[in-house]
This record gives structure tokens, C-alpha cells and sequence, in this order.
């Protein structure tokens, strides 16, 4: 019945597209004119690059680099442990250790001493136990991990040439086992670590970029929206063109606005990815990764990047977000015909952004298992999938949960449509009462 | 021109009446006024018109056609709560509205330029509407209203927020857009504002209309025959026998003046010649009452 109800709905809408084609036309100008628009749109690419330096920075100054005196009596670990650019041990002979211990305290440069006792009758147990790192300062639980780790390395060389190997033998055991995988779908071979970081990271920036976009443009859906009924013009726009089309009109003029900043954004992307990907043939031979400069990292990625089937992708970018934004945007329209002011839209903003905080907190989990059962709900339910799809779609989906997928959003999307429109038609003109999600449910029954 | 039959609208699933059987014909051509008291109904039936909203019950006809989306281009509608957009150009906000209604940019620019001239406010042309003052921001919204040559121009609470000059010119351009031919519903709750423009009136009160007609006829239904009489060198005695004739209990003296109200409701020439007999007659003139009095007069016969 209620089905029913809907599409004739759409079907004996008789909207006049030249009114939607105006309202569009007016909405995207006033919104790209804007100075605030300009100024996003072409500084956002180098605040997030200069976002992520800032990170970058911040975690590496937070590194400080520690110096333990080291008192050895054991003889075992002189020349074993290795000082590292943030660990250093600088071992002393066993005469100063009373001096040392005295002046430990206010010694500068020095944060620590650390005291190996002899080893008896190979009892590692008791060495352990004896073994005492003095401290001057916090050094901080990572270090202290460390050392203890250094330690351990040497105590179990000594303890397996005890069993009687050979140092040769020592390393054979911890040789590295290198597993190949191919994937007999893709015949390509499965993913190597770099391409799998890069396609968890364009998952990743897909995912927000659809997920701060439906936040932003929508709430500027409805920002308008409260905007024309605040001034009062609404009523002079609906004394000219329908609610519905008034509505529509907004939507596209909004989409138009965030769709001609991701093309800048886009461009802006695949230029720098090609850009790098000139470096590419040049360092191919180069097998060792850690060798890699900085501009071979980025030559790198932009390859794997291009290597994907990035047509696809970005098309179902555009699909996915499109209808994603859809709709959430008339549900934000919905939102701002029924309130007075921005304030009072808080209660109900909480309905549109639920389902988005799932689709992004969910996508973490997608990443690890772009295949289980968790992505692929996530990413078939209309609320979440314009987002958790963006997060599998790099390491490729079946065409049919594509197509599954995109079908019920169209169809919620058209749902939702109908019931923004039924509660816009009526809240844009109610002043001064708070409507109640009662009120809200009579409004989209009322024929 | 415009013809409304039994039109019922209710708000609220019902608990709410804002029109009850609602009927009224606009003549072609004619000031009409929607008279009556905030939230008497009047702005619910111009949303109806305007298709904002959908009646109940009841049908609405413009020139014999049953309203339909294609009126909305004929009809020109100011509501009382004024509104344009703060960060537009006058200019690309009048192109807008024009074309909403069906104009093209062309037509929308010749006549947003004829009224500009008529009003002299050319030089606002790329102004924001945040600079402009509210008695301009009034203007253009008249502007707005009017500029796609509307055949039904219904203005709600037209004066209000005008100053006295603004007003009359506006007043002047309402009466001019009558000539052409334009017909108006002017609504109000100042029923002062209005009543020497319109040629007909319908009184609404708690969704019912209560009286219509000719403004003309309205007053003279709601007269009571009262005169108002000045005479001058007035004949003591004669005076005296007139009183106890008239009933007249008050009067006022002033010098040689006398002035006083009285009821008659036989012919007035034989009563004015009766007053030539005791003075000479400075003014007599008939006491029309006031929209507001017919108001509350019919309301009280209503009830």
C-alpha cells in the first residue's frame, strides 16, 4: 500500500525541470562565488599535505634518544648490544661503578646505568633477576621494553650455543620465510606489502572523502534551507515552484557545487600521481626497499595507483557518492524545513550522522578483511555503503554486490526523497513550534 | 475574475478550522479587500490561491478555469511576511524571480528596468540586498511581486513596514496597475489602510466570512442615519422645539456655532429644511461608519 504510495509519488509528479534547472543554477553560483568556496577548494589539498607534516613532525620530535652506562661484570653483552640513532650503551669498566652510581643523579647526557651481575653456573634465571637498571629520569616504557629486548637477544644466542650450534647455524634458524600468493581470480599476482598499503590508503582516503563530504555539503543543504525559511523567501519561491521542486533544485545545486571541487581536487591528484610516476622506469631495478628515497616511495605509489582499475573506481566513486549524498542531503533539507534555527537541528543531525560514524568506524575493520561478512554488510545496507564500499572497492568487489549494492541505495535514496520532500513541504512553512519526530511521521502520512 | 465556492480548509487533522466554507467573487478589474482580524483565515485563502497549500473541500475558479499550476504565472502574490535573498544583487534576484515565473531573462530585464523607473531606484541595480534599507528592500519586493505583469496581484498587509512617503507611492502604483486592468486582493487587519482604495470587501472573522459585497453598499447596510449638523446664528427658540423634536442630548457651542449629531431616517431634504428655519447651515453631512465600525458591528450581529 505505502509502496504504492511512493511511486505514484514519483510518477504523477509533474515537475517542471526548468524550475529545478533555475533554483540549481541559482544555488551553485551564490555557493561558488562565495570567497569561502575559492579559498577551500584550493587550499585544502596543501592544508592536508601540510596536515600530515605536522603529524609526521610531531611524532618524530617526540622521539628522544636515551644513553645508558652499562656495567657488564657478566662480560657477556660488551660489543653484543647495539647502540641505536635513539638507544645507546656506552659500557664502563666495573671500577667506576660507585662513582657512577653517586653522581648517576645529576649526570646530564647520561639516563641511566645499567648493571649486569656475573654469570654463575650459567643460571640466566639469576642473572635476570640481578640484572638492575638504575634511572635518573622516566625513560618512558618503550625504551625499557628495548633494552630488555637487547638483552634477551644476547642472553638466547648464548643460550642455543650452549645446545652446541655454530653462530652459521644460529642464523639459518632465523631465516625469513617469504610466502608467494597468487591470486587465480585476478591472475595477477596478489598484492605486495607497498601495493597493499596503497590500496588500504586509497580505501581509507576514499572512505573520509565521501564521509566529510556528505557531512559538510549536507549540513550546506540544509543551512539553505533554514536560510530561505528564516528570510521568509520561501514562501515567495513556493508561491512559483513546488516544494518538491524548490528541494530538488537545492540537492543538485549543492551536488553540482561539491562535485566541481572534487573534479579540481581530482585533477589535482592525477597530475602530482603522474608527475611521479615518470621516476618510475628508472627504479625498477632497484629491488631493496629500503633504499628508497622519498620521491621513489611516491613514484612507487602513483604507480600502483595507476595500476588499478582506477576507471572503475572513480566511477563508482562518483555512483556511490552521488547517491550517498543524495541521500543524507534531503534528509538534512528534511531536517532544516523543520526546525527555526540552526541550534535547534542538533537533535535530529544525530540521525544522519549515526549511520555515517558506523560506515567510517566499520571501514576500519574492512581494511583488514575487505572480504568478510562484516564489509560486506556494511557495504550492501544503503546507510553505510556509500562509505564502506569505497573502502573495499580497491581490492576489488564482485560486480554483483557493485550492482546490488548501487540498486538499493537507489531505491532508499528515492525513498528518502519522498519522505524529505513530504516533511519539507510542510515544515517550511511552520514557524515557531518545535516539531516533535511525532509531528514529523504525521506530516509524511498527510496526503 | 476570481471565484472561491465553498472553499474549507482545517489544520491539525481537523481541530483546526482556518476557512469554513469559504465563498467569494473577485470582479475583474477591482480592488478587493480581505478584511478581518489576525488569523482570521485570510492568509490560508491566499495560500490556496497561490497553491501553497491545497483546501479541503470547496473549489477555486480564475476566469471560469479551475486553479491549476498553469495560474501560478497570472498570479503576482506579496506575502505579509516579506523576504528576498540578503546576499543577491537586487538585479540578479529580480532575473531570478522573473524566470521562476516563467519569464524569459530578456523580458525578465526590460520590465524589472520599466519599474526601476517608475520607482527611481535605478542605481540599486548591483546592490546587495544586506546594504539596502528596509523601505528599499520594501520596494523591491513590490518589484518582485509585480514584475511578471501578474492578471491577479494579491498583496498581503500591503503597507505595512512602509514609511508614509513609500506608501502612497505605492498606493499610487496599485491604482495605476487597476487601470490597466490588473485585478487586486489587498488583505488586511488595518482595515483603515485600505478602505478608500477597495471597490468590494469581504470581512473574515474565525474563519468564517461574515459579509461581502460592494464597499459602497457594506456601508450603507451598516449606517445608521446619523447626520452630523453645524449651524450658525442659530434661532434660540427654534432650536429648543428642534431638540425635543430630534431627541438631541448633546451638543457643543462654540461662539456662534452650534454643532450636534442627529437621527433621521425620513427624507433628509424636508430635514434640512426644517433646520434652514432656525440658523444658517454651515455643514451637514451624512455619518458613514468606518470598516472598523461595520467590523465590529457585523461581528456583534453575527454572533
Amino acid at each position: 500500500m505505502q509502496f504504492r504510495k511512493i511511486i505514484d509519488f514519483f510518477l504523477t509528479q509533474t515537475i517542471t525541470m526548468k524550475n529545478i534547472l533555475l533554483i540549481t543554477k541559482r544555488e551553485y553560483l551564490t555557493q561558488v562565488k562565495k570567497k569561502s568556496f575559492v579559498i577551500l577548494t584550493v587550499l585544502m589539498p596543501l592544508l592536508l599535505i601540510a596536515f600530515g607534516s605536522f603529524i609526521g613532525f610531531m611524532m618524530k620530535s617526540n622521539q628522544t634518544s636515551h644513553t645508558f652506562n652499562v656495567i657488564d661484570k657478566s662480560g657477556l653483552f660488551q660489543g653484543k648490544m647495539k647502540s641505536t640513532d635513539d638507544l645507546k650503551y656506552v659500557f664502563v669498566p666495573e671500577s667506576n661503578e660507585a662513582a657512577l652510581k653517586s653522581t648517576l643523579k645529576d649526570m646530564e647526557g647520561i639516563d641511566g646505568l645499567l648493571i649486569i651481575p656475573k654469570l654463575e653456573n650459567q643460571d640466566f634465571d639469576a642473572l635476570e633477576k640481578n640484572t638492575l637498571l638504575l634511572i635518573n629520569k622516566k625513560i618512558g616504557f618503550d625504551t625499557k621494553i628495548k633494552v630488555g629486548a637487547d638483552m634477551m637477544d644476547v642472553v638466547k644466542l648464548e643460550k642455543i650455543k650452549l645446545l652446541g650450534l655454530s653462530e652459521s647455524q644460529v642464523a639459518n634458524l632465523d631465516k625469513k620465510f617469504d610466502l608467494a600468493t597468487e591470486n587465480i581470480v585476478d591472475k595477477n599476482t596478489a598484492d605486495s606489502d607497498l601495493s597493499f598499503a596503497v590500496k588500504t590508503g586509497l580505501g581509507m582516503v576514499m572512505t573520509y572523502a565521501i564521509f566529510m563530504f556528505i557531512i559538510i555539503y549536507g549540513v550546506r543543504v540544509m543551512r539553505s534551507v533554514l536560510e530561505e525559511k528564516n528570510n521568509r523567501v520561501v514562501e515567495i519561491i513556493i508561491s512559483s515552484v513546488k516544494p518538491f521542486e524548490l528541494m530538488m533544485g537545492k540537492i543538485l545545486g549543492v551536488t553540482l557545487v561539491a562535485l566541481t571541487q572534487f573534479l579540481v581536487w581530482i585533477s589535482m591528484a592525477i597530475v602530482g600521481a603522474v608527475f611521479f610516476n615518470k621516476g618510475f622506469t628508472t627504479i625498477q631495478q632497484t629491488v631493496g626497499m629500503k633504499n628508497l628515497d622519498l620521491s621513489q616511495l611516491f613514484s612507487l605509489i602513483s604507480h600502483t595507483l595507476l595500476d588499478l582499475n582506477y576507471p572503475l573506481i572513480i566511477s563508482c566513486f562518483i555512483v556511490f557518492f552521488l547517491l550517498g549524498y543524495i541521500f543524507y542531503s534531503s534528509m538534512y533539507a528534511a531536517i532544516g524545513s523543520a526546525v527555526d534555527n540552526e541550534t535547534e537541528t542538533q537533535q535530529f543531525t544525530l540521525f544522519a550522522i549515526i549511520p555515517l560514524m558506523i560506515g567510517i568506524y566499520g571501514s576500519f575493520s574492512i581494511i583488514n578483511n575487505p572480504d568478510g561478512p562484516t564489509a560486506f554488510w556494511l557495504s550492501i545496507v544503503p546507510f553505510t555503503s556509500p562509505i564502506a564500499m569505497m573502502a573495499r572497492i580497491p581490492f576489488g568487489v564482485p560486480v554483483w554486490q557493485i550492482v546490488l549494492s548501487i540498486g538499493l541505495l537507489l531505491c532508499s535514496t528515492l525513498l528518502m526523497i519522498y519522505i524529505a520532500g513530504k516533511i519539507y513541504r510542510v515544515g517550511i512553512l511552520m514557524y515557531g513550534n518545535k516539531a516533535t519526530l511525532k509531528e514529523l511521521w504525521k506530516w509524511i502520512r498527510s496526503s | 475574475m476570481l471565484r472561491a465556492e465553498n472553499v474549507t480548509k482545517t489544520y491539525n487533522a481537523g481541530k483546526k478550522t482556518a476557512l469554513a466554507d469559504f465563498s467569494i467573487d473577485v470582479p475583474a478589474g477591482s480592488i478587493y479587500g480581505l478584511l478581518g482580524p489576525n488569523g482570521a483565515g485570510k492568509t490560508s485563502f491566499i495560500r490556496i490561491i497561490n497553491q501553497i497549500t491545497k483546501a479541503d473541500s470547496g473549489n477555486i475558479f480564475i476566469n471560469g478555469k479551475k486553479l491549476n499550476p498553469d495560474h501560478i504565472k497570472e498570479i503576482g502574490y506579496m506575502p505579509e511576511e516579506r523576504g528576498l535573498y540578503k546576499n543577491m544583487t537586487v538585479g540578479d534576484q529580480l532575473l531570478y524571480f522573473g524566470e521562476l515565473k516563467g519569464m524569459s531573462r530578456n523580458d525578465a530585464l526590460n520590465q524589472a528596468k520599466y519599474w526601476f523607473e517608475q520607482l527611481n531606484i535605478d542605481q540599486w541595480w548591483k546592490k546587495k540586498l544586506s546594504e539596502l534599507s528596509k523601505g528599499m528592500a520594501q520596494k523591491i519586493q513590490f518589484v518582485v511581486t509585480v514584475l511578471h505583469r501578474p492578471k491577479l496581484l494579491i498583496l498581503d498587509e500591503p503597507f505595512s513596514g512602509f514609511d508614509p512617503v513609500n506608501a502612497n507611492m505605492i498606493k499610487d502604483q496599485i491604482l495605476k496597475l487597476k487601470n490597466e486592468g490588473t485585478t487586486i486582493i489587498l488583505s488586511t487587519h488595518r482595515m483603515e489602510s485600505v478602505e478608500e482604495m477597495c471597490d468590494y470587501v469581504a470581512l473574515i472573522d474565525h474563519a468564517k466570512k461574515i459579509l461581502d459585497g460592494k464597499i459602497f453598499d457594506v456601508r450603507e447596510k451598516f449606517k445608521k442615519n446619523i447626520f452630523g449638523v453645524t449651524l450658525a446664528d442659530v434661532d434660540e427658540g427654534g432650536f429648543e422645539n428642534f431638540r425635543n423634536q430630534f431627541g438631541i442630548g448633546n451638543y457643543t457651542s462654540n461662539h456662534q456655532l452650534i454643532s450636534f449629531e442627529l437621527k433621521n431616517e425620513n427624507d433628509q431634504n424636508a430635514l434640512l429644511n426644517q433646520l434652514m428655519k432656525i440658523g444658517k447651515i454651515r455643514s451637514f453631512d451624512e455619518k458613514i461608519p468606518s470598516m472598523n465600525e461595520v467590523f465590529i458591528n457585523a461581528v456583534s450581529q453575527n454572533n
